[in-house]
């Protein structure tokens, strides 16, 4: 027979390559999370079977929530700042904000990933968001139960703006037909 | 957690007052191994690459006109109802479901017409006429079956107080 063995008592087993790989891997998620901005809304999107990837910079969005009001978001700070001193500058000065409280103002809104716009005023912004930068890739991103006027209104005051193409956000539909 | 050491792991002793140079000193990392694991499970937990599905449309510029022939034109009418209205040039239009009653998919007669139609004629416009009070789920869904079906050639245009006469004379 075999020799008995003998009991291993406190060996030991070099961690260092799997600590090397574990701390790799944490500096890649921790580099690579971005945390999900809080939701003004909920939007609740519809589903389609589309599998078209939105490009990730460059984006213009204009959210239409289920009681049909307006958000916009534009992804670029730039682009922010700019919107900013063309429409909402003017705005904040005749309401007799001070040079200070309108600097901070524009801090929170080159932060806020989506600001809340009015019906009527969605076409200046838009036109002033493409003045801003040529580049941007208009999306409509609307909850499935928003009324089509809404929507409609919103594609109306793209192709205002010259935006003729344009990606609405659905997420993948999982039933196979 | 394993115990993770610097190759010497002998701790050498101090001689006398001059301190001599500390040649593999050791250092119990476990604290540190744990909680960069701990990180790690989190982040990769909670990490999801979500990028969000698209679907793209193009819309002709306002001042446009391009001319088809009226018998090439397939209008499809959506009314708040839910129910599509579509009509052959100037033909009255015909009801039918929009939606399947069991799924929540377009309904099969719909989707028939829309193959049948474009298989017999190559040169079929589809005019997609939504109407104001409608959802804007029917106009993802409608899109998104014509995409499905590869049917390139369709429009989307003003849903207009004339076609909501028109579909009054619905068969």
């Amino acid at each position: 027979m075999s020799r008995i063995k003998a009991k291993r008592v406190g060996f030991r087993i070099d961690m260092t390559p799997m600590v090397d790989v574990a701390f790799l891997l944490l500096t890649f998620f921790m580099l690579t999370t971005k945390f999900r901005p809080p939701e003004v809304v909920k939007i609740d999107l519809p589903s389609s079977h589309s599998q078209l990837k939105l490009p990730e910079s460059d984006v213009l969005t204009v959210t239409v929530s289920r009681d049909n009001t307006f958000f916009m978001g534009v992804s670029s700070q730039q682009s922010r700042e700019k919107i900013f001193n063309a429409v909402v500058k003017s705005k904040l000065q005749a309401a007799g904000f001070s040079a200070g409280a309108i600097t901070d103002s524009l801090k929170q809104f080159k932060l806020a990933e989506n600001f809340r716009v009015e019906s009527g005023e969605l076409d200046k912004f838009v036109v002033m968001a493409r003045f801003a930068n040529q580049k941007l890739r208009p999306v409509i991103r609307a909850d499935a139960d928003a009324g089509f006027d809404a929507v409609n209104q919103v594609i109306k005051v793209y192709k205002k703006a010259n935006m003729l193409t344009f990606n609405l956000i659905t997420v993948l539909e999982k039933e196979v037909r | 957690m394993g115990i993770v050491d610097s190759p010497n792991g002998r701790r050498h002793k101090k001689k006398g007052r001059r301190q001599s140079k500390r040649i593999g000193f050791h250092l119990d990392m476990t604290p540190m191994v744990d909680v960069a694991f701990l990180l790690l499970t989190f982040f990769m937990l909670t990490t999801t690459f979500s990028k969000s599905n698209t679907m793209e449309i193009n819309i002709p510029p306002e001042k446009t006109e391009v001319r088809v022939a009226e018998n090439n034109v397939l209008t499809l009418r959506i009314a708040d109802d839910a129910m599509a209205y579509y009509s052959l040039g100037e033909n009255a239009p015909r009801k039918i479901p929009l939606y399947d009653t069991r799924r929540m998919a377009l309904s099969g007669e719909l989707r028939q017409l829309l193959r049948e139609q474009t298989k017999s004629n190559e040169k079929l416009v589809i005019v997609v006429k939504i109407s104001e009070k409608a959802k804007y789920r029917h106009l993802v869904d409608v899109i998104d079956e014509l995409n499905l079906m590869k049917i390139d050639r369709f429009s989307l245009d003003d849903y207009t107080e004339q076609d909501a006469l028109e579909i009054k004379r619905a068969i």
